[in-house]
């Protein structure tokens, strides 16, 4: 009796599992759901806790999964998050949209819209990781060349001699913001004889006088004053950062603890070697490539209340040697050379005609401004494509219908 | 198992790569001066740098058993006493003249406004090279800054006018400690002094 040898399954490999997989329909089915869920929660969640902090837990890279809170209250489900959702969707668009769909001209016009598509989710990803948001304030007559980040708190260090400051090092905010208490780091500079000991990062606090209010959770005081730590504000750029410091010197003895504020007046001074260091901490500034001057300043209110109607800034950008009148305003910012300046808000509040005001400048730094625009393009452009292709399908199989049926 | 054993190290990696690095790093990043930059003021102390304290244009020589507390808005110099620890002294440079002041103490203790002649009778006593009014009052204390009135208190100072300002001494408190630290207070006045 002969045995019959079974035939192996057609087995598929691992890649071709997961190619299959991720290039489903029910992959970016599931994707879109999900983004749709997501805003809506965030939109909700972001009344109570704020448009910045929402932001970053629906939509930053840094955060792989979130429970959505309402109301204050918990509720009880895991999403991923955003930008991982985003991904998968990319990675689906691109292989299900544009590698494995069937290719012809009557999948022109899907084609192009996958694309449009594929650039709008990397647009995202490229403004999600290398724009910046700032605001310039200015007040008539008075010329600006930098902006000023929203949320970051740096540390600056810089030599100060005869009056002048030298070089500026800035250690950016990501590398302080872990630095909690008992959680030091050390920061040196190319040709500084002192190194920078950080530690005890609060993202909003205030220094307090041990006299006025006593230490109650058994906080560092340092020449009379420790940094009482406050709930973070739900508009978070009214947030002002602290930490401890401390000079290591090249010797490796290292000075007292000394508080930075956010919000100080002052930077502190340490003197090593005879030379005269400040340490400071402040909202990242980010140098314009060109001047703005204000010249002008106009806001109009509706009649009796402080409501504004229009806010306008007449300014002259100046750039090597060069000048350019432009007129900003709401609705209609001023873009150049990468840079969008916004007619936000202006101050002080109150102030009454003839008074002196200052505009305020959103300004945004964005490298893929103007891509979700273009892809939109490219979106519609395919639908277009598609609907023609399936209107000349339609109107040549009826004509094919009318012919056979004559 | 072994297909998994991949994933795993994989997984192991990420996770070590996560961990924060607290190795000394070199800072790399430097900015230009800006508009927004001013010239530093070096050395500043802590008073200046967290409250934008000015240096105070009065000084003088507390008693020991006084706490220190730093100038606040309005206070030049500002300090506690007493067993309670809600008796305070301080040094105010004020506007009016010294009869207005006089009798607005005199008013938060619920009493009448000085007469001429009582005002040319008051009692005086030295204060920053000068010679000032001696104000006591004693009862309910009603600042009148909104806080409550404040039964069994006491209150003892000086008023002087001096280089032109209205220089004021107050002291505040429950009455005993108030009444025990007068001689205090009045060695404290004589040695206040303008910084000019």
């Amino acid at each position: 009796m002969e045995t019959e040898t079974p035939t192996p399954a057609k087995s598929r490999s691992a890649l071709r599992i997961a190619y299959d997989f991720l290039s489903g329909f029910h992959v970016a089915t599931a994707t879109l759901l999900l983004l749709l869920v997501l805003t809506w929660l965030a939109t909700l969640e972001q009344i109570d806790a704020g448009l910045y902090p929402t932001l970053t837990k629906y939509f930053s890279w840094k955060s792989p999964w979130l429970i959505p809170e309402l109301n204050g209250k918990t509720v009880p489900i895991i999403l991923p998050g955003g930008y991982y959702v985003s991904a998968l969707l990319l990675v689906n668009m691109i292989l299900g949209g544009i590698i494995r769909i069937r290719k012809g001209w009557r999948q022109a016009g899907n084609l192009i819209s996958h694309f449009g598509i594929v650039f709008m989710l990397l647009g995202g990803g490229v403004a999600h990781h290398f724009s910046e948001r700032g605001n310039m304030a200015i007040y008539e007559n008075e010329t600006s060349n930098v902006a000023e980040d929203f949320h970051e708190y740096v540390v600056e260090v810089a030599e100060s001699k005869d009056g002048e400051v030298g070089k500026i090092h800035v250690i950016r905010g990501n590398f302080l913001e872990g630095l909690t208490a008992g959680n030091p780091r050390e920061f040196r500079f190319a040709g500084m004889p002192l190194s920078l000991e950080i530690s005890g990062y609060l993202g909003n606090c205030q220094p307090e006088s041990e006299l006025i209010n006593a230490p109650r959770n058994r906080e560092l005081v340092v020449d009379g004053y420790y940094l009482r730590e406050l709930d973070s504000f739900v508009e978070t750029e009214r947030n002002v950062a602290g930490c401890y410091a401390r000079i290591v010197k090249a010797d490796g003895s290292k000075s007292d603890p000394f508080i930075v504020w956010g919000g100080q007046f002052h930077p502190f001074t340490a003197t090593v070697d005879g030379r005269n260091f400040t340490i400071d901490m402040r909202k990242r500034l980010w140098p314009m490539p060109f001047d703005v001057k204000l010249d002008k300043f106009t806001a109009d209110f509706h009649p009796g209340t402080s409501r504004p109607a229009k806010f306008i800034s007449d300014v002259t950008r100046l750039e090597n040697g060069r000048e350019a009148e432009v007129r900003i305003q709401m609705n209609e910012p001023m873009r150049y050379e990468g840079y969008t300046f916004f007619q936000a808000s202006y101050g002080p509040t109150g102030a009454k005609p003839g008074e002196d005001m200052y505009s305020v400048f959103e300004i945004v730094r964005n490298p893929a401004d103007h891509w979700p625009e273009y892809s939109l393009y490219v979106v519609a452009f395919g639908m277009l494509v598609t609907f023609l292709t399936k209107l000349g399908g339609h109107l040549g199989a009826a004509s094919r219908k009318r012919n056979h049926a004559a | 198992m072994k297909g998994i054993r991949p994933y795993i190290l994989g997984i192991s990696l990420l996770c070590t790569s996560c961990k924060k690095d607290s190795a000394p790093m070199q800072v790399e990043e430097t900015r230009p001066l800006t508009t927004k930059d001013r010239e530093p003021k070096l050395f500043a102390t802590s008073d200046e740098r967290f409250r934008n304290a000015q240096p105070a244009p009065v000084k003088g020589s507390p008693p020991q058993n006084w706490l220190v507390l730093p100038p606040a808005q309005f206070r030049e110099l500002n300090y506690r006493f007493g067993a309670s620890g809600t008796g305070e002294v301080y040094v105010t440079l004020a506007s009016g003249s010294v009869g207005d002041n006089v009798n607005r103490w005199r008013g938060q203790f619920g009493l009448a406004p000085f007469t001429p002649e009582e005002f040319d009778a008051a009692q005086k006593t030295p204060i920053a090279g000068t010679e000032g009014i001696w104000v006591e009052a004693s009862g309910e204390y009603a600042s009148g800054m909104g806080a409550p009135a404040k039964p069994g208190y006491g209150l003892a100072g000086v008023i002087a006018q001096v280089d032109g300002k209205i220089l004021t001494l107050k002291m505040v408190g429950p009455q005993a400690e108030v009444e025990a630290e007068k001689s205090a207070l009045r060695a404290f006045a004589a040695s206040l002094g303008m910084i000019r």
